[in-house]
């Protein structure tokens, strides 16, 4: 049953281990340090250089972190539940379609629980300091989670029809080379993907992570009462969303080759044109109403569902 | 490439022991004993309980007595045996205990038990407090009865008192007063009338000597569609009759469940039972509802066509969107609680429903495995809704309101309550690594095998089911951060002014809550203990031994690791989960400057500025606007051209209620108004209408309608 098993640990899937873990736990700042750095460049700006996190999350880490009046342990824990959430995301998300397992198992829709359970201690925070702005970007963000769930896991109901399993690996291998794409429903799901992936990280035009107005803000009001080590942790969770979700974009509905190191060289590269792409419509595309947003995720879940029904009238 | 979702569907080593299987000799009669031990002392306790002086004693006895009871039951799912006498359509009563009336009856012990705890400090003893013990321990009984009959006459006998009993303790708990006469009255009129579906479902079943047709092996060989499993049944696979059946089924013991929209009785009875009683209900009552459905549907009738899968799916996705979404515009916890029990009913449901459809389809060991996703969400539903129920009671205790806008700061108050609600809480919505996760992944997974074995319709229908329990699954994320910020976090809310200070609740109380947040996480990281004994549980793998060992095979470890996905490695995701917590938290040291109050644009922070519940939910309401109707009125006060005040009322009606039910009672009221003029009182219209009847009778039997 268990992938990683059955297969003996080579060396290149040693090496897709070692990097899965540098990639998700040192590499992900690059992600939207990259995305920002081309915005400014497609904006006519110079942009803050790639490494810009990196030197956010030093200052943050030798700061003091506040504490408000009033709180208890679940404003403390939050930061640090997050983190350690999308930390065991990463170990789960897998680079290639090979990798010995880190004990948390490769499945994708255990992936969408990690994500809920970061997106609950952040809430329930934002409660503790009864801060307005933070839990009007709270009480957005999971009104829009409803729907991200609900495409997301539609997505990857598109991907397991294709591949035979809801593990990332055979996932990854499943939808390697040229023939998952003989037919139409893998690209249906990569559309609607995409949009999680835009809701994910928080990206136009559905969040403005650049936003300083709190009354726009979705993801960052709840990080409003936060400083020194806790928000660097929950500014590294962010990037490290980034990281899990691009990941599986690239390996699982952009087009990649099935040996692993195939799969290893074109990664980086397959993230950057992601990276590429999402500064391009964070540059092209206006912030949609927050009422709106529904309504495009709920396309997203359409696209996705058709993507099935496409699959099932090809199996029939 | 398309077919891989079919071919995951192995198993694997044909020549596993299916020893365990065979019913279990050795420990035969310490089970019976312990059993008739649990239910002795649960008659005992209710009897002692019932003293001027001795409640909590009494309550002390039934607890151990449950407990036991739960314990023998757990036994008998894990032997794999089953004792006492098998099921029979006859007249004389017939006891005994199988696999699956021993996971329900380890769900009562396992919910039963810390209640009972609860109760000896909750309740007052008081006159109202003995009587509401002796009538628990008779509720319990009978619940026991009904999971024990082996009879048609038994188990109704069983069932109706279950229905009555509730009834009976809402009225001594409220003192007969008129909101909970009226509550009962919708509940007994709804319960019963949605009855008659179980009558009807168990005397046909009873009348074509099919309650508790044993699934011999080989006795049924695949028919209908072909592909289908495991029909061991006297009645015809795609008769009417076992269609009646399924229907007259679904119907009664869908009204008992809950399910949407047969549940107008459930947010209303439930809330108003004392905090130990509502936890009983929703965590076992209902429960027993689906008992009942397992047993008539996937036990005894042998393959349901696929459309009566798809139906269940369909009620099943109803009830989990419908539920949740009006939890989350409730304001009073136990409502709001209550409402959560139909969402978690429609998750179980969806699991029932792929098994169903999945067995219809030929896919033996997935149907086992969804079969095993809505038993373990039962068993896991009870836990967490139980402990919410008993946090809840608490916390009225404490503050003397369940107004979510009352509520807050609990958690600084009442450390130990607090800590057992917010596992509770966190379980329910579904988080990893607690137990709603496990359980609602596995339904995920079930729900996910539709599109790769049914036709195109069919797996559509799973793909919607998928996308709506997701969407359920962050409905219920967004209504429990709601209820853990309002209850638990932030200032202390408006509090009734003449309620004392907040203390911890006492030691009974928490101790029977601390138990219910423990099983939920030993559940959440070990949800394998109970999961292969249920998939064991589907009567085609009893039927047929080669296919048998797939529960076992797959199933082996503590986590969950079935053929086809990524498995879930609960523990490792747990120990991941716990290693990186504590070594963030010891990275990032203690050092934070001096508490500051929360930033609110340079503004002081006071009580006006608190989020309410309604305003929470707001972005959701206007999302969903379009299906909910909310109703709102704004009413602004001018005195002289200057706007004094203004006042926003809002609220969003149950439409199934209001669409549905109400113009369904009116029209029926109408209806027994004009039937009322027929009944003049007059002697002389009464003559009248006998001659009437006669000559009617006589003009039929002229032209030879009768005989």
């Amino acid at each position: 049953m268990n992938l990683s098993i059955s297969l003996s640990p080579t060396g290149w899937q040693l090496l897709a281990a070692g990097l899965q873990l540098i990639g998700g736990l040192l590499l992900a700042p690059l992600l939207p340090g990259t995305i920002q750095h081309w915005k400014g460049r497609l904006q006519g700006r110079r942009g803050p250089s790639p490494i810009q996190p990196y030197r956010e999350l030093r200052r943050l880490w030798g700061k003091s972190a506040v504490s408000i009046e009033g709180t208890t342990a679940v404003y403390r824990l939050a930061p640090v539940v997050a983190a350690a959430a999308l930390g065991t995301a990463v170990l789960l998300v897998p680079i290639t379609a090979r990798a010995p397992g880190w004990g948390v198992g490769h499945d994708a829709l255990a992936l969408a629980g990690l994500l809920a359970l970061a997106r609950f201690a952040v809430a329930a925070s934002c409660w503790d300091v009864a801060n307005g702005f933070a839990l009007m970007g709270a009480s957005r963000d999971l009104t829009i989670s409803v729907f991200v769930e609900a495409t997301m896991v539609l997505a990857i109901g598109v991907a397991a029809l294709a591949t035979g399993s809801t593990d990332l690996g055979v996932m990854i291998a499943g939808t390697a080379g040229a023939g998952a794409w003989s037919d139409p429903m893998l690209a249906l799901g990569g559309v609607a993907f995409a949009i999680v992936v835009i809701a994910e990280t928080g990206r136009q035009p559905i969040d403005n992570p650049d936003t300083h107005l709190e009354l726009t803000m979705i993801h960052e009001g709840p990080l409003l009462e936060y400083a020194g080590r806790d928000l660097a942790y929950l500014q590294w969770a962010m990037a490290a969303r980034h990281w899990v979700v691009l990941v599986l974009a690239a390996q699982v509905f952009l087009p990649h080759p099935s040996s692993v190191q195939g799969q290893l060289v074109l990664l980086p590269f397959a993230l950057l044109l992601l990276c590429g792409l999402l500064a391009l419509t964070e540059t092209t595309v206006a912030k949609m109403r927050v009422l709106r947003v529904p309504r495009l995720l709920a396309g997203g879940a359409l696209v996705a569902l058709l993507g099935i029904t496409v699959g099932l009238t090809r199996l029939a | 490439m398309l077919t891989a979702l079919r071919t995951t569907d192995v198993f694997c080593d044909p020549g596993a022991d299916h020893s365990s299987r065979a019913p279990a000799q050795v420990g035969d009669g310490v089970i019976s004993t312990v059993l008739l031990v649990g239910l002795g002392m649960i008659a005992g306790g209710g009897v002692i309980g019932a003293g001027r002086r001795s409640m909590t004693a009494g309550l002390a006895v039934q607890a151990i007595g449950a407990g036991l009871l739960g314990l023998a039951g757990f036994w008998v799912l894990l032997s794999g045996g089953m004792i006492g006498q098998p099921f029979g359509s006859g007249l004389t009563p017939r006891f005994g205990v199988d696999g699956l009336s021993g996971v329900f009856l380890g769900a009562l012990g396992l919910v039963a038990a810390p209640a009972l705890v609860f109760s000896q400090r909750y309740l007052h003893p008081g006159r109202s407090g003995r009587a509401i013990t002796a009538l628990t321990a008779v509720f319990l009984l009978v619940l026991a009865l009904v999971l024990c009959a082996r009879d048609p006459f038994t188990f109704l006998l069983g069932w109706e008192a279950m229905t009555l009993l509730p009834a009976a303790v809402i009225l001594v708990h409220r003192n007969g007063d008129d909101p909970a006469r009226r509550t009962v009255f919708t509940y007994l009129a709804i319960t019963h009338l949605g009855g008659v579906g179980t009558w009807v479902a168990v005397l046909l079943l009873a009348h074509a000597g099919a309650f508790g047709a044993a699934v011999t092996p080989g006795a049924g060989t695949a028919t209908g569609t072909g592909t289908a499993i495991g029909t061991g049944t006297a009645i015809g696979t795609g008769s009417g009759l076992q269609l009646a059946i399924a229907l007259a089924a679904l119907f009664g013991m869908g009204t008992k469940a809950g399910v949407m929209p047969l549940h107008v009785w459930l947010p209303r009875a439930h809330p108003i039972a004392p905090a130990p009683v509502s936890a009983l209900m929703s965590g076992v009552m209902i429960k027993v509802a689906i008992y009942g459905l397992v047993r008539v549907l996937v036990d005894w009738l042998g393959v349901l066509p696929v459309w009566f899968g798809v139906l269940v799916l369909a009620l099943g996705a109803l009830s989990a969107v419908g539920g949740v979404v009006y939890a989350l515009f409730q304001h009073e916890l136990k409502r709001l609680l209550a409402l959560h029990s139909i969402e978690n009913i429609g998750i179980i449901l969806l699991g029932l429903a792929a098994c169903l459809i999945l067995r219809a389809e030929g896919a033996a060991g997935w149907a086992a495995f969804a079969l095993g996703a809505a038993l373990l969400h039962t068993v896991n539903h009870a836990v967490f809704k139980a402990l919410l129920f008993l946090g809840a009671g608490a916390f009225e205790r404490a503050t003397g309101s369940l107004h979510l806008d009352r509520l807050g700061g609990l958690l600084r108050q009442m450390p130990w309550t607090g800590s057992a609600f917010l596992i509770g809480a966190m379980a329910i919505a579904g988080l990893p690594p607690l137990n709603g996760f496990a359980s609602e992944w596995v339904t995920l997974q079930a729900l996910l095998r539709l599109p790769g074995y049914g036709n195109v319709l069919d797996g559509v229908a799973g793909a919607v089911a998928l996308a709506a329990l997701a969407a359920t699954a962050g409905l219920a994320l967004t209504c429990f951060v709601k209820v853990v910020g309002l209850v638990l976090l932030g200032p202390p809310r408006a509090r009734d002014a003449e309620h004392g200070p907040v203390r911890e609740a006492a030691a009974p109380m928490v101790a029977g809550m601390a138990f219910l947040a423990g099983v939920c996480v030993l559940l959440g990281v070990a949800p394998g203990l109970l999961f292969g004994a249920l998939t064991r549980l589907a009567p085609w793998l009893q039927a047929a031994p080669a296919a048998s060992s797939s529960g076992a095979s797959a199933v082996v470890a503590i986590g969950l690791h079935l053929p086809g996905t990524g498995g879930l490695p609960t523990a490792g995701i747990a120990v991941a989960l716990v290693a990186a917590v504590a070594a963030l938290s010891l990275a990032r040291g203690r050092r934070t400057a001096a508490p500051a109050p929360t930033w609110a644009c340079g503004q002081q922070v006071d009580a006006r500025l608190n989020w309410t519940s309604a305003g929470f939910t707001k972005p959701l309401r206007l999302v969903l606007e379009v299906v909910l109707r909310p109703k709102r009125r704004i009413t602004v006060r001018t005195v002289g051209g200057v706007t004094q005040d203004v006042t926003y009322r809002g609220h969003v009606p149950q439409l199934i209620d209001e669409q549905i039910y109400r113009p369904m009672a009116a029209r029926s009221i109408a209806v027994a108004a004009r039937a009322r003029r027929l009944q003049t009182g007059s002697l002389g219209t009464y003559v009248a209408y006998l001659i009437g009847l006669v000559v009617l009778l006589l003009g039929a039997a002229r032209i030879g309608v009768i005989r």
